[in-house]
């Protein structure tokens, strides 16, 4: 790259920085990254104010385009922290698309350039540590498979969707576990 | 977030300790003791580090590179833990180019903490998560990128207009 090309590309990221610079001043921004800070899900080297109350998820999604960082957990925090914003009954089209696939268990696509697997992965990590939403799953059993079910449920002392989960798992381990 | 890096340096040295403690009774009573480990910090937790005059925001995450044993890394991701801070399961993944530069941040006996360069880190999130690090590398350009960081771009074919 030349020298004056290498100061064309400068020139330009100035402009456009200066844009970010405006946009953090705006108190919309403030706000919402404040919120983030003083809920210990994001950090800065920036001085922030962190911020107590409700957001409004309007401004969070304005914010984030800004901080990225606020629109990857913001999908999550509508499912495991709910309150953290004013109101959550309207929800844009790709947001609800979203919550509705993090609710099921599934990654969700892209969501205003963040990858769906970025957006799933703070989905048990927020709130009740290690908790994601289950999904109801329904299948028949015949007489004798539910009379094992309840004797293994009585016999260890837990419920019988704690041995059907246990089962899954000693499974998954013995004809899964390698194979990844 | 200088007080985090402070927490850092902290952690390394009670992870040496966890590692000598843990390999003086394994000596005692003839077992496996743990191999010494070299942790390399990567992401925004590095990028602080660096000292980049840059306007960083950070997830709690704490990337890294590390060959330590399954011990070590839960003594670590338990310390991290105590800070508020987590482990990245997924650190192992992050994409660096080879040029990368890692300075010591803290060498022990057993444990060693190193900080990849600032100019790889950008390259690495600019080719990898452009869009969640835009900002970032529009701030990083308008304060004039290093020739360093122009090589590694040309070199890993890292559109800079995207950030524009």
């Amino acid at each position: 790259m030349s020298q004056k090309q290498l100061a064309e590309l400068v020139q330009r990221a100035r402009a456009r920085y200066a844009k970010i610079e405006r946009q953090r001043r705006d108190p919309r921004y403030r706000r919402v990254f404040g919120r983030f800070v003083a809920a210990g899900l994001l950090n800065s080297n920036d001085q922030t104010v962190p911020q107590r109350g409700a957001i409004r998820l309007a401004d969070a999604l304005w914010a984030g385009e800004v901080e990225p960082r606020i629109l990857e957990l913001l999908p999550a925090l509508l499912i495991k922290k709910p309150s953290f914003f004013e109101e959550r009954t309207t929800l844009p089209d790709d947001l609800a698309q979203v919550v509705r696939a993090l609710r099921r268990g599934e990654v969700p696509a892209e969501f205003r350039g963040i990858p769906g697997a970025d957006l799933a992965r703070w989905l048990p990590r927020l709130g009740r540590s290690g908790a994601a939403p289950s999904r109801l799953r329904c299948f028949r059993f015949s007489a004798e498979e539910s009379r094992l079910l309840s004797r293994l449920s009585g016999e260890l002392k837990t419920t019988e969707v704690a041995v059907l989960r246990r089962a899954l798992r000693e499974l998954g381990a013995a004809v899964l576990d390698g194979r990844a | 977030m200088a007080i985090f890096l402070l927490v850092l340096v902290e952690i390394a040295e009670r992870l040496e300790t966890f590692v000598v403690e843990r390999n003086l009774e394994a000596r005692k009573e003839g077992l496996l003791t743990l191999r010494p480990c070299v942790i390399q910090l990567l992401g925004q937790t590095a990028l602080l580090e660096a000292k980049v005059p840059l306007t960083l925001a950070a997830t709690n995450d704490v990337d890294v590179y590390a060959d330590y044993d399954f011990a070590i890394e839960q003594e670590f991701r338990r310390l991290l833990a105590t800070k508020g801070r987590e482990l990245d399961s997924l650190g192992a993944e992050v994409w660096m180019p080879t040029e990368t530069a890692y300075q010591p941040l803290f060498v022990g006996h057993c444990v060693s903490l190193l900080v990849a360069d600032a100019e790889s880190i950008l390259v690495s999130k600019g080719l990898k998560a452009a869009r969640k690090n835009r900002p970032l590398l529009t701030e990083y350009l308008a304060r004039g990128p290093s020739a360093r960081f122009l090589k590694l771009a040309h070199k890993y074919r890292l559109d800079l207009e995207q950030f524009l």
